[in-house]
């Protein structure tokens, strides 16, 4: 409830932010952004952290299954791909940006390859860190009495490792929604290019034009993936132990 | 029935987790590994259904190599259960019983009256309710009841156990003990079970197989191997109270002196003490006219005058001649006289269980040993 009530006053107020910046309409010989440019500009916003999201949850995922496997673990492939999705954060998610563009070009690519690498290490990290964490015992209950490999990563491994799979895609996104901004860096669009217009123009309300939406973004993607977390986590996982 | 031929498990780094075991296992019994930790007694479990690879040797399932087979259809055809922490969590009761069915592909009709049938067979009533639940809803044992019943999903004709019983609390295992065995009297399968407790192999098993450092030590009944340990190693597992264990595998009527001499309740007490002098005894039992078992008649309580049922002491103690005789024994110390009456359903008394009687039995079965 309490949880509830911080989300709604924050998404409130960066809401009305940009509503009354955008009614203020003109700042000396600036004038602030429509509203229509404002919704453009987050559709393409949400494209970006969309389709990066996207092939990071699915290599992330299927990352995360292979170097959980046992041959994986003893093979030490596991702390290699894990340690080099995590050189991908350590690189500055700016730096990142700027340097797909030599690579694939100016625009749409660049920006969402960029998102893909920043946003996989989260993914993968806990996709392995949630079939990490089932008891052995389920997995070699399940093997004794006849499932396949694929039948226990699908009918076990999967579903009890939702829930933490979620929480990374959901980290993920989040910071990617702040990282997508970096986007106009490289002949992008989305809420960076409002933001940036402010900077260059020292208007900071302008700034503050693209920025609230931006946070705005990030809270509604939290909550609703935080819901989508709930609702993928298994009933089994979340009935209270009994005392009987 | 399953084969044991010389089999042996040496890991990549040289340990012997088993070593030239062979056993054989015949349809119906119950063979239990027991030993200390680490003698290989669950790697010898886990072989016989694959989840670890042979190193030398050979098993056969009724006449078939294992390895002649694919690894999970052998699985879908041997039930298989460990602690109660291999329930799978996210599914309900009725999913992790319906398990083995499903991968079998079985109709859904079917699975759900199997799920229901099993379900009352393990005593978890009423089985719509309980099929519902999950894991984290049940108490240990109702979860370990859970686990025996998912074993016994698609009705394999043999069931592997690792331990099944071992994560519950005493009292309760003792009932999943007892329950498990009236089970196992009515499906009578293949069973090959896992367990480091001597009190649960003698209780259960009907051959055990004791082993140690990866060799099988002694493969014998519970009365052989208890009366006569073949080695030092053996005689000190089972433990310096073997003795008092062997107690276990008798029932009362095996040792009770039946027809014991009684006084009925309505007699006077001359003819009382009449009695008592001709038999030499200082107690008799004293029944009523239908021979029901009513207590005590002691010596030195006669009086000159007056009818046995004035002076009786009742009983505070009971055996039915199925009680084991380690209970019956323990119920000897408790009772007023030391002897134990042995009634049936209608109370009527049948048998009488005397020290000596208990003394002349045990002498009779360790005899061999101690002359050796």
């Amino acid at each position: 409830m309490r949880r509830r009530i911080v989300f709604l006053v924050l998404l409130g107020t960066f809401i009305g932010l940009a509503i009354w910046i955008t009614g203020i309409g003109k700042l000396g010989i600036y004038s602030t952004f429509t509203g229509q440019d404002l919704l453009r500009e987050t559709g393409v916003h949400l494209k970006y952290v969309g389709l990066g999201e996207l092939i990071a949850i699915v290599v992330g995922v299927s990352l995360g299954v292979v170097v959980s496997r046992p041959w994986a673990q003893r093979t030490r492939l596991s702390t290699v791909v894990v340690g080099a999705a995590g050189m991908g954060q350590c690189i500055p998610s700016m730096a990142l940006i700027a340097l797909m563009a030599p690579i694939l070009g100016f625009g749409l690519w660049a920006v969402v390859v960029a998102l893909f690498v920043y946003g996989l290490l989260p993914i993968l990290r806990n996709t392995y860190a949630g079939f990490r964490s089932i008891d052995p015992a389920i997995i070699e209950a399940a093997q004794g009495m006849g499932m396949s490999r694929g039948q226990i990563v699908r009918r076990i491994e999967l579903p009890l490792a939702r829930p933490v799979i979620m929480a990374g895609i959901r980290t993920s996104t989040v910071v990617n929604v702040g990282t997508a901004a970096l986007a106009v860096l490289v002949g992008g669009a989305g809420l960076g290019r409002i933001i940036l217009t402010g900077v260059l123009s020292r208007q900071p309300l302008i700034t503050l034009q693209g920025a609230a939406p931006t946070a705005a973004l990030a809270i509604v993607l939290d909550f609703l993936l935080d819901a989508l977390e709930d609702r993928l986590t298994p009933k089994g996982l979340k009935v209270k132990k009994s005392q009987a | 029935m399953i084969r044991l031929e010389e089999v042996t498990k040496v890991y990549p780094d040289g340990t012997e987790a088993v070593r030239g075991v062979t056993l054989q296992v015949a349809k119906g019994e119950f063979c239990v590994l027991l030993g200390p930790s680490g003698c290989g007694k669950t790697t010898t479990l886990k072989m016989i259904n694959r989840l670890i690879p042979l190193s030398s040797g050979r098993i056969t399932v009724d006449g078939v190599d294992i390895y002649k087979v694919d690894p999970n259809d052998l699985r879908r055809g041997i039930g298989y259960a460990i602690q109660e922490i291999g329930l799978f969590p996210h599914m309900t009761v009725g999913e992790n019983i319906a398990t083995v069915p499903r991968l079998l592909r079985w109709p859904k009709e079917r699975i759900r009256r199997r799920v229901e049938e099993l379900l009352e067979l393990v005593g978890l009533v009423p089985p719509e309710e309980f099929s519902k639940k999950y894991p984290a809803e049940l108490s240990g044992g109702q979860r370990q009841r859970v686990g025996v019943a998912r074993a016994l999903g698609a009705d394999p004709p043999i069931l592997l156990m690792d331990e099944p019983f071992g994560a519950i609390d005493p009292i309760t295992r003792e009932r999943l003990q007892d329950e498990f065995l009236r089970i196992q009297a009515e499906i009578k399968k293949t069973i090959v079970f896992v367990t480091h407790d001597i009190n649960e192999a003698v209780k259960l098993g009907d051959r055990i197989a004791l082993m140690r450092e990866g060799r099988l030590v002694q493969y014998a009944t519970p009365a052989e191997l208890l009366a006569h340990p073949k080695d030092g190693f053996v005689r000190d597992f089972v433990g310096a109270d073997r003795t008092l264990k062997a107690l276990r595998l008798l029932r009362v009527r095996e040792v009770m002196e039946e027809k014991p001499p009684t006084v009925e309740a309505s007699k006077p007490l001359a003819e009382a003490r009449e009695r008592l002098e001709r038999l030499g005894v200082n107690f008799l039992p004293v029944v009523d006219r239908e021979g029901r078992f009513l207590g005590w008649l002691n010596r030195t309580n006669l009086r000159p005058e007056g009818r046995v049922a004035e002076v009786m002491t009742p009983y505070s103690v009971l055996a039915t001649p199925d009680t084991p005789l380690n209970e019956a024994l323990s119920l000897m110390f408790e009772s007023a006289v030391g002897n134990l009456a042995v009634v049936d359903g209608e109370g009527r008394l049948r048998g009488l269980l005397t020290f000596r009687r208990l003394h002349e039995v045990l002498r009779e079965s360790y005899r061999e040993e101690g002359q050796g």
